[in-house]
């Protein structure tokens, strides 16, 4: 069983980044899509945020079951929203809206507003999504921790995210171990009969003895810690993190575009939702 | 076993034990999450995963600083191991990390009633119930971060993730905690 964050973008131009620069500009330009509804803004953040993606190089079909995932509930959600909602949408009074037709069966109006909210919703989810993919892909596991630590946050913390990616290897390796072993007492947690209760009950024989086992063998590493004195001094890191020209523009021009952008939100250009004009022409024709 | 008979530290201290446990039970939440997850019949791709007992339980266990850390990083680096990024979902994964919180504070504060090892148990499914509750009550954040509406968010994601987890964590986090009483006394925690 091998278990291990895929790091399908090593060697693009996106992993010669520093890897900071990739964690920052998901968080800030995350961040900066928050607070927009005008669709037209997403969408210019939506290519930028696909172009960055596209830097990274990760193969569509090594990807291609996340994408689909994505879609899918990306969709539930905007429907799911827009179906409960009853067509209504936050700081449109419902005189003001403009119906173009009824849902079938559940009777829900459908407005413009309704329309584009949902449309700028679809885009917003897009956007964090392609950005996940670049920090899921394109930042090698073994970085993470260092980059985490360079980015001030506190080194105990930045070391157990470190640890946990060393320990990921090996648990699975451990839990495939397990599982044989109750595969030779004739016990198989995804086959029988039952629902999904007894399907859970089913896991316990896995879960609990590699639980224990782990938690008994981290004693040996927290004694190798404790003799080598964790702990009482500052810690160095082996790996050095540089940010290069092309970092220190790319963290500018993201760093200028949330502040931009923040300003318009406050002054309420880019917070509110903007209608497509076509389709509020198809409600008044 | 050098530390093992440590006296207990303060609930807020952040020592070696406490980063090696935390980083297992983030990393074992990673890998045990990845790998079993039960699919509900019917439902929207809703699964029910054994493996988020063990955000109660190591918060129970081992604190309130482990059950956060456990949570936090575990549901991230399950998102990172599926391919969707640390960052994507990153108020589901704090929404996580309080309910291991949640869990290690209402286990310190019942220290007393939880003396015995059948009240520990029980108690165990208590917790782990309320732990939950409370901590996913973050996931409402979408309400602001993905523009969901407040009943899209109460069915959509609070309802949503809070059913299948009560599943796991009120029958899994007692038997986890009912082996680990054994094994605790003879590590001498």
């Amino acid at each position: 069983m091998n278990i291990a964050p895929r790091y399908l973008g090593r060697g693009s131009w996106l992993a010669r980044r520093d890897p900071r620069t990739i964690i920052l500009v998901v968080a800030l330009v995350g961040i900066t899509v928050i607070q927009i509804w005008d669709i037209r803004v997403v969408l210019v953040l939506l290519t930028g945020s696909f172009l960055w993606y596209r830097s990274a190089r990760i193969p569509f079909h090594m990807v291609r079951r996340q994408w689909v995932f994505v879609s899918i509930f990306v969709s539930f959600i905007v429907l799911w929203n827009t179906i409960l909602t009853g067509g209504e949408i936050g700081g449109f009074a419902q005189d003001e809206l403009h119906i173009l037709f009824l849902l079938p069966v559940l009777g829900t109006p459908i407005s413009a507003e309704a329309l584009s909210y949902g449309a700028t919703q679809y885009a917003r989810f897009f956007t964090f999504a392609t950005l996940g993919f670049t920090m899921a892909y394109a930042i090698a596991p073994a970085d993470l921790g260092v980059s985490f630590a360079r980015l001030r946050v506190p080194e105990k913390f930045a070391y157990a995210i470190d640890m946990t990616f060393r320990f990921i290897p090996s648990l699975a390796t451990d839990l495939q171990s397990t599982m044989d072993a109750q595969r030779v007492r004739g016990h198989e947690w995804d086959r029988g009969k039952g629902g999904p209760i007894a399907k859970l009950r089913r896991t316990v024989p896995l879960v609990v003895p590699l639980t224990m086992n782990t938690i008994l063998n981290a004693e040996d590493t927290i004694d190798a810690m404790d003799l080598r004195a964790f702990g009482t001094g500052r810690r160095t890191w082996l790996r050095e993190l540089i940010y290069d020209r092309t970092d220190k523009l790319i963290l500018l021009g993201v760093v200028a575009m949330l502040v931009t952008f923040t300003a318009l939100g406050f002054a309420g250009i880019t917070s509110k939702l903007w209608v497509f004009p076509a389709l509020l022409d198809l409600a008044a024709a | 076993m050098s530390t093992a008979n440590m006296a207990r530290t303060g609930l807020w201290e952040v020592n070696s034990r406490t980063i090696v446990y935390a980083a297992i039970g983030a990393a074992l939440y990673g890998v045990l999450g990845f790998i079993i997850n039960i699919v509900i019949p019917g439902s929207n791709n809703v699964s029910v995963r054994p493996a988020y007992a063990l955000v109660p339980f190591f918060g129970i266990a081992f604190g309130p600083i482990v059950g956060l850390f456990t949570g936090l990083v575990g549901n991230a680096i399950l998102d990172q191991l599926s391919g969707y990024g640390a960052f994507t979902a990153w108020n589901w994964s704090i929404a996580n990390g309080l309910a291991g919180l949640v869990a290690g504070l209402l286990a310190a504060s019942m220290t007393e009633r939880l003396s015995n090892p059948t009240n520990r148990i029980i108690g165990a499914a208590v917790i782990a119930a309320i732990a939950t509750l409370i901590g996913f009550l973050f996931v409402f954040t979408d309400i602001w971060v993905f523009g969901n509406s407040f009943e899209a968010a109460l069915t959509g994601s609070y309802g949503f993730v809070i059913v299948p987890n009560l599943i796991a964590a009120v029958i899994i986090t007692p038997i986890l905690a009912a082996a680990w009483e054994p094994l605790k006394e003879s590590i001498g925690r």
